[in-house]
């Protein structure tokens, strides 16, 4: 185990420039988010979670497939490849890391896997950042209902956390030990620090958010009972605007499109991210849409979630990091619907 | 003076209990509980039992105007609106989009609102600063007087000054932090347009993808959509997860027209839209 002072971690953050691309929460006045770094001494730690999550780092809002000329020949056309340099990405939450592995199932684990994702994964190596489990949780995110502690390793190569003035670095994965051996920035951590930082692991497990008893199969089952009743999703859906701020700042939504963006003669095929809480994301070639109206589209994000997720891949595709109800426009709060949903 | 929250809270109960009693009304758009005090959501009172459900106070800050369109027209409906909000409701009833004979509408003259994302007071800054509403039937207090009265445009005056050339580099780097989620449009009570010009695809009017030339395309759209419509309520803004100042440019093409054609986005009932409405002696000035 290692660490550093936190006043040194720029220190840290430029060994890691020098093998690599580091991507770290920066404060943007309106919220941290995950950003390259260019100047070491932008890292900055202080932060509760940031605004959006990250998986940007592997499934970027725009992800460009194929560049082409619409005035040359279809075999002109080129494929971007990624050549990437090793990532690190620095400063993730539990909740989030967890997240990560809920799309990898999507992205590599169903049979067919994305070169993309699968690229991004290998090449980045993950700083967990434990939260602190003696400062209370900021009333939104409820990952302890969903079985994950305030300082769990799973999910990341290597897991740090704050111990006064101190940072503490732990290695999860062999990827994480190879790394942290190399880093001379840091200085070994003395026995004490080791006990601590078991001990927060541990302390981590039994830290309560927002809590409400959920087995993911009784959940599972009792929205698809629910599924048609239509009276309980229009009463859950009658203030919810059908905006896409919720999907786009969660980390394990990722429904996307993928369309053709020309400026004159220069085209591009490429992925963006979509959203099923948009009118026009069900819309069918024919002008038939079997989502029109704003419950329908409600019901399928939380049935999807927490339903037909855990049917299929044995997981709910939540972490309950808490950042579609911080950033609702209308503190619709998804903890709540189902909540209201097992009492039903 | 000061806003008593509870007392208008209560009246706002009293009357959505008598409306839906007396069947004047079939739904009443107010408030309700959030998943804690501070995170109140708009909530839709249809019954007498709905109505204990019913709250207000500072964090309420919803424009439950938003919501008129979504109901077949006919339905008689109740609806809570703050100075802001009640602008909302005149200009929907002048672009004839609501009836006025089918709407009670339950004045709250109000200030001193917080933003329930940040804690912070909201004011003539972000919003048109009113403290009473300009249309209701009912209203749930007392009108408030002797209040400062400030310009909705004051904030106007550091922006002004700036030069075309960095204006014009603000706005690009504040759109380019847009996710294009899209919830600045739909928290708006003027953009009711299905499908919106951003979702079409034939022809198509913008790329999908958050980078500058979309990012551009929709809202510089929007914002000349919304001129001499936009009732300046600042939900746009409050809706925004990554914090555009949407505000700025609407209060500046709202000024604009205002200076033009002499009349504020909703004020009057009896006005039409200032873009709708022509008129001999109206300003060239936009030809110049």
């Amino acid at each position: 185990m290692k660490k550093i002072t936190i006043q040194r971690i720029s220190d840290l953050a430029t060994q890691l420039m020098a093998k690599g691309t580091l991507v770290a929460p920066v404060n943007e006045g309106s919220g941290f988010n995950f950003r390259e770094i260019f100047d070491a001494k932008q890292v900055d730690l202080n932060f509760y979670n940031t605004l959006m999550s990250p998986k940007s780092a592997f499934f970027p809002h725009t992800e460009d497939f194929v560049r082409y000329d619409k005035n040359k020949s279809v075999l002109d056309a080129q494929c971007v490849e990624l050549n990437l340099k090793p990532v690190f990405l620095f400063g993730v939450r539990p909740c989030d890391a967890k997240s990560f592995e809920i799309m990898d199932i999507h992205f590599s684990g169903t049979g067919a896997v994305d070169p993309y994702w699968k690229k991004r994964r290998e090449t980045t190596t993950i700083f967990g950042y434990a939260f602190d489990p003696k400062t209370p949780a900021d009333g939104a995110d409820f990952y302890s209902t969903l079985g994950i502690g305030a300082a769990d390793p799973e999910g990341s190569d290597i897991l740090m956390m704050k111990k006064g003035d101190d940072l503490l670095l732990k290695a999860v994965t062999p990827k994480g030990e190879n790394l942290l051996s190399s880093l001379n920035a840091l200085t070994d951590a003395s026995a004490d620090e080791e006990k601590y930082f078991d001990d927060t692991v541990a302390t981590g497990k039994s830290f309560k958010t927002r809590f409400t008893c959920v087995d993911d199969k009784v959940i599972a089952k009792k929205l698809e009972d629910l599924f048609h009743k239509t009276e309980f999703w229009e009463k859950i859906s009658e203030a919810c605007l059908s905006c896409g701020a919720c999907t786009f700042v969660c980390p394990t939504c990722y429904c996307f499109d993928i369309c053709d963006e020309t400026l004159f003669s220069k085209g591009v095929r490429r992925r963006v991210w979509d959203a099923c809480m948009f009118t026009d994301f069900t819309l069918e070639a024919s002008g038939h849409n079997p989502r029109t109206k704003v419950y329908q589209r409600l019901r399928q994000k939380i049935c999807h979630k927490y339903s037909f997720h855990i049917r299929k891949y044995g997981v709910i595709s939540c972490v309950g990091c808490g950042r579609c109800t911080r950033n609702c426009p209308v503190n619709i709060d998804i903890f709540s619907i189902v909540d209201q949903a097992l009492k039903e | 003076m000061t806003i008593n929250f509870k007392q208008i809270e209560d009246k706002l109960k009293a009357e959505a209990k008598r409306l839906l009693d007396e069947g004047k009304v079939s739904i009443v758009l107010a408030y309700g509980k959030g998943y804690d005090e501070k995170h109140p959501m708009p909530y839709v009172a249809r019954k007498t039992s709905d109505v204990e459900n019913i709250i207000f106070n500072e964090f309420c800050t919803a424009n439950m105007a938003r919501y008129l369109v979504r109901y077949p027209r006919g339905t008689k409906i109740a609806i809570a609106v703050k100075p802001a909000d009640s602008r909302a409701v005149v200009q929907l009833i002048q672009e004839d989009k609501v009836k006025r004979d089918d709407l009670v509408v339950l004045g709250i003259p109000v200030y001193g609102m917080k933003n329930f994302k940040t804690g912070k007071t909201i004011d003539s800054k972000t919003t048109c600063g009113l403290y009473n509403p300009v249309l209701y039937d009912i209203l749930l207090g007392e009108e408030v007087h002797g209040q400062p009265v400030i310009s909705p445009y004051g904030i106007l005056a550091d922006y002004e000054r700036i030069g075309k050339d960095e204006r014009w580099a603000f706005w690009k780097k504040e759109l380019d932090k847009c996710i294009r989620c899209y919830a600045c449009r739909k928290a708006c009570p003027m953009c009711y347009c299905d499908p919106c010009f951003i979702d079409q695809n034939k022809p198509k009017w913008g790329e999908k993808s958050p980078e500058s030339h979309g990012n551009l395309m929709y809202h510089l759209t929007r914002f000349h959509h919304l001129a001499g419509r936009c009732i300046d309520c600042g939900e746009c803004s409050r809706a925004c997860p990554v914090d555009i100042p949407l505000y700025l440019f609407h209060k500046k093409v709202a000024k604009e027209c205002e200076e033009m054609f002499g009349q504020a986005a909703g004020m009057k009932i009896e006005d039409k839209p200032a873009l709708v409405n022509f008129r001999v002696d109206d300003s060239d000035k936009i030809l110049e």
